[in-house]
C-alpha cells in the first residue's frame, strides 16, 4: 500500500534529534498498549491483517498526528473489532464509565497467560532455507514497478532501481499475500544493495549504499 | 515539545483522552476475561528489566575479545547470540554487520519500526519517527552529523533498511585506548546508538 507510512526519502519532517526522542515511551499507558497488542497476538484475539498492515490503513493525516503508541492503540482496537472480540461502542462505553468514576472491572489474573507470552517472546523461529533462488549473488536485479493496493514490504523509493544481489537471506511467505490469507507462496528473500545515485541521483553527500531485503516477486532481471 | 517538528515525539490530542481509551480497552479485555493484568505486567517488565541494549553490549564486547565468537556472530547472528542466552521475537534472523576503517553501517526501518528487540530492547522514539525513517536512506551524513558523528568522506556508509524478516545489529570497531580493558569494562563503551550505527564507541564515555 502506497501510504504515508512509506517514508523513505521524503522531505519536510525536520530534525531527527529532538526533545523527547530518547525514550521508547513516556507514559505508562504506552507500555501497556505495547504489551496488550503483543498479548492480543499471542492469544489470537485480533483479525488479519495484523498490527503493521492495519496501521498502514490509517488516514494519513491521523497517522502523522498520532504518536507511535497511539497508532498501536488504533490498530489493536481495529483488529479486535474486526475479529468480533469486542463490539462497536464498547470501548466508548467503558471510557464513559471510567471517566464517570464507575467501577473498574475486577482484576483478572492468569499466570499461565503471562508465562505463555514470555515463552512466545523468547521463541526463535528462523526463516526457511531458500530453494531454487532465481537470482545469484553478484547479479544485477531491478525492482519491479508496482502500485500495490494492499500491504507490501517493497518501499516506493527502490522501485525501478537496479541493485546488486549480495546474498540469499532465506525464504518466507510473501507478506503482500500472507497478511491476508493462509496460503501465500514462500519465496526467497535477497539482500540487495543499491548505490545512492541509483536511488536519488547525484547529491551533495559522497555516494553511499542502501541495502534492503527483498522478496523474489519484487525483482526482475536487469540487463 | 516542539510543535513544528514534533510529529512523533508527542501527540496533539489530550493525553488524558488517549490514556483513558487505552485504560478502557484494557479494562474491557479484563472484564471479558481475555487479557490478564499480570500478563501485561510480565511483558512490560521483560523489556524494562531484562531486555535492553545491555544485551547487545554483551554481544559486542564478546566479539571484541573473542575472535572465534566474532567469526560466528558475523556468519550467523541469531545462532551466535544464543550462545549468550539471547534471542527471540525480532531477532529470529539476526544479521550482525561489522564496521571497519572503510565501512560504517547504520540501521533504519523506513516502513515501520523493525528493530532487534532481544539485543537492543525497544527502539527510542526517534528511531520510529518520520524524520529518521525519511532521511536516513536519503541523506545519511546529514543525519549522522545531527548525532554528532562526522565520518571521513572515504568511509563508505551502508544503510540497512530492515524491510523483511532480517534484523540488524551493528558491531562497532573497538575504540583506540580500549586495548587493555576486560570484557566487562568494554561493555560500558557500547551504547545503544553504537549498535544502531548513529554513534561510535568512545573511551571515557558515556
Amino acid at each position: 500500500m502506497d501510504g504515508i507510512h512509506d517514508l523513505g526519502g521524503m522531505h519536510g519532517f525536520g530534525a531527527v534529534v529532538a526533545p523527547g526522542g530518547e525514550a521508547p515511551y513516556h507514559e505508562r499507558w504506552e507500555a501497556r498498549v505495547f504489551a496488550l497488542h503483543l498479548l492480543a497476538g499471542v492469544e489470537r484475539l485480533g483479525a488479519r491483517p495484523g498490527g503493521r498492515a492495519t496501521r498502514e490503513e490509517m488516514d494519513p493525516v491521523d497517522y502523522l498526528a498520532a504518536s507511535y503508541f497511539e497508532r498501536w492503540l488504533w490498530s489493536l482496537e481495529q483488529g479486535l473489532l474486526r475479529k468480533g472480540t469486542i463490539a462497536a461502542g464498547e470501548v466508548e462505553r467503558m471510557m464513559e464509565r471510567l471517566a464517570a468514576g464507575g467501577p473498574e472491572p475486577p482484576p483478572h489474573r492468569d499466570p499461565e497467560q503471562a508465562a505463555r507470552a514470555v515463552e512466545w517472546l523468547r521463541e526463535v523461529v528462523p526463516m526457511q532455507p531458500a530453494t531454487r533462488p532465481r537470482f545469484k549473488p553478484g547479479q544485477a536485479a531491478r525492482v519491479r514497478r508496482m502500485r500495490p493496493a494492499g500491504h507490501t514490504r517493497c518501499p516506493r523509493y527502490v522501485r525501478g532501481a537496479v541493485g546488486v544481489v549480495e546474498g540469499v537471506r532465506g525464504a518466507a511467505e510473501l507478506p503482500d499475500l500472507a497478511v491476508y490469507s493462509r496460503d501465500a507462496p514462500v519465496e526467497p528473500i535477497y539482500a540487495v544493495a543499491f548505490r545512492s545515485d541509483a536511488l536519488w541521483g547525484r547529491g551533495e553527500e559522497p555516494p553511499w549504499t542502501v541495502a534492503l531485503d527483498l522478496w523474489e516477486s519484487y525483482l526482475e532481471e536487469a540487463e | 515539545m516542539s510543535t513544528e517538528h514534533g510529529h512523533d515525539h508527542h501527540h496533539p490530542r489530550p493525553d488524558s483522552q488517549v490514556a483513558l481509551r487505552a485504560r478502557a480497552l484494557e479494562a474491557l479485555l479484563a472484564e471479558k476475561g481475555l487479557v490478564a493484568a499480570d500478563a501485561i505486567d510480565a511483558v512490560v517488565d521483560l523489556y524494562e528489566r531484562d531486555v535492553g541494549p545491555q544485551n547487545g553490549a554483551k554481544v559486542v564486547a564478546r566479539a571484541w575479545t573473542d575472535p572465534a565468537f566474532r567469526g560466528r556472530l558475523l556468519a550467523d547472528g541469531a545462532k551466535a547470540i544464543a550462545e549468550l542466552g539471547l534471542g527471540g521475537v525480532e531477532a529470529d534472523n539476526l544479521v550482525a554487520v561489522a564496521n571497519t576503517p572503510t565501512v560504517h553501517n547504520v540501521v533504519v526501518c523506513t516502513l515501520c519500526s523493525c528493530y532487534p528487540w532481544p539485543v537492543l530492547g525497544l527502539p527510542p522514539t526517534w528511531y520510529k519517527s518520520p524524520p529518521y525513517r525519511a532521511r536516513m536512506v536519503a541523506e545519511p551524513r546529514a543525519v549522522l552529523r545531527e548525532f554528532g558523528l562526522e565520518l571521513p568522506d572515504e568511509v563508505e556508509i551502508r544503510v540497512w533498511d530492515s524491510s523483511a524478516e532480517v534484523r540488524y545489529l551493528v558491531v562497532p570497531m573497538r575504540p583506540a585506548g580500549a586495548e587493555g580493558l576486560a570484557e566487562e569494562a568494554l561493555r560500558v563503551l557500547v551504547t545503544r546508538d553504537c549498535m544502531i550505527g548513529t554513534a561510535v564507541p568512545q573511551v571515557g564515555s558515556p
